[in-house]
């Protein structure tokens, strides 16, 4: 498996929000509430990602008791995974702040 | 009592959204969709409103629907139908849309497409058979297999030219707007290049049969399927009636 995949944005906010187990739904509702309503993820692109997480190991079905709220969780790989990426965003991030500062200056 | 009618489509591939617009324009005149129906729609009369239309495709495992159809719910899009992979959801106007990102709508169309491309490949190997039998037969059997092969060419090209359409959507998608063009160019270009081959492989009278068959059918077909379900509908629709 290549490690160094690079995340797409909505793969990562899922992710993000996958380190506890959580429903389809309630992996939206967290989405939309920490962006304020800014970040929403439409109910196929969030069924098209769970899919391909779990082909991919990332995440893995946590509790399927209930058939209409499946709950999924990182797997230790997943993990991983997530935390490279968070490393990456950080260094754009950083490249961005360090630029404004910069010209404030 | 029920009153209803039957939309033909234009082909899913090559209009979805003009579909989900017209769909739209006729809830407003009190026109709702509520089923599928061989290549279109059953509408059916109730009160005016708006709503819109959104389409996914994807093949469900058993014991997925219900997680994947919660999901829509949750998000403000009611189920109205499913056929073959095919899925209609209706929805508030505002609500937002069942894809929000380009990496899964494109992966939309690839899913939708790859299905029909394997059975295009499959069919060109059977047409190529009937019409390597049909070369070689005679007689009764050289028409059977002769007409087959005519009827099997028409088909893998209209799998193919939708298959390539989807193909299509998922390019123009990425941005990829030339690839996207050239996609929707591919049958005519296969089409001009068949007939070339043909008029200078077999004689130029059998040519202009088989491409005289070809034309007719193309044209036929979609009348007579037209003609068919339009009929079979009034009809049960009549049956219907009666029984109450």
């Amino acid at each position: 498996m290549k490690k160094s995949e690079h995340l797409t944005d909505s793969m990562f906010y899922i992710m993000a929000a996958l380190t506890k187990p959580r429903h389809g739904y309630a992996i939206m509702s967290l989405i939309e509430e920490t962006t304020g309503g800014i970040i929403s993820i439409g109910p196929a692109s969030m069924y098209t990602i769970i899919k391909k997480l779990l082909t991919q190991e990332w995440i893995y079905l946590h509790d399927g008791s209930d058939s209409r709220r499946k709950t999924y969780l990182l797997t230790e790989n997943g993990r991983e995974v997530l935390a490279e990426d968070v490393k990456l965003r950080k260094q754009m991030i950083q490249l961005a702040e360090t630029g404004l500062k910069e010209v404030e200056e | 009592m029920r009153q209803t009618k039957y939309m033909m489509s234009d082909g899913l591939a090559f209009s979805e959204e003009k579909d989900m617009e017209k769909l739209r324009r006729l809830s407003l005149k009190g026109w709702h969709v509520c089923d599928f129906k061989f290549m279109g729609y059953i509408l059916e009369k109730g009160e005016s409103s708006d709503y819109i239309y959104n389409l996914d495709y994807r093949s469900l495992e058993e014991g997925e629907e219900e997680e994947y159809f919660d999901l829509f719910l949750s998000s403000g899009w009611s189920h109205v139908a499913s056929e073959a992979g095919i899925h209609l959801f209706r929805a508030e106007p505002g609500t937002k849309s069942i894809y929000s990102d380009l990496d899964t709508t494109a992966e939309k169309y690839k899913s939708s497409s790859d299905p029909m491309i394997k059975m295009a490949i499959s069919l060109f190997f059977i047409t190529a058979l009937l019409w390597g039998g049909a070369i070689m037969s005679s007689g009764v059997l050289h028409s059977i297999l002769f007409t087959a092969a005519v009827i099997f060419s028409v088909l893998v090209a209209i799998i193919a030219w939708t298959a390539i359409a989807q193909y299509s959507n998922k390019w123009k998608t990425e941005g990829k707007h030339r690839l996207a063009s050239l996609g929707k160019m591919t049958l005519p270009l296969l089409l001009l290049i068949a007939v070339i081959i043909m008029f200078f492989v077999i004689e130029t009278g059998y040519a202009i049969r088989i491409l005289a068959s070809m034309i007719i059918g193309g044209i036929a077909l979609p009348i007579i399927i037209r003609g068919i379900i339009s009929l079979h509908h009034i009809i049960s629709k009549k049956t219907e009636e009666n029984k109450r």
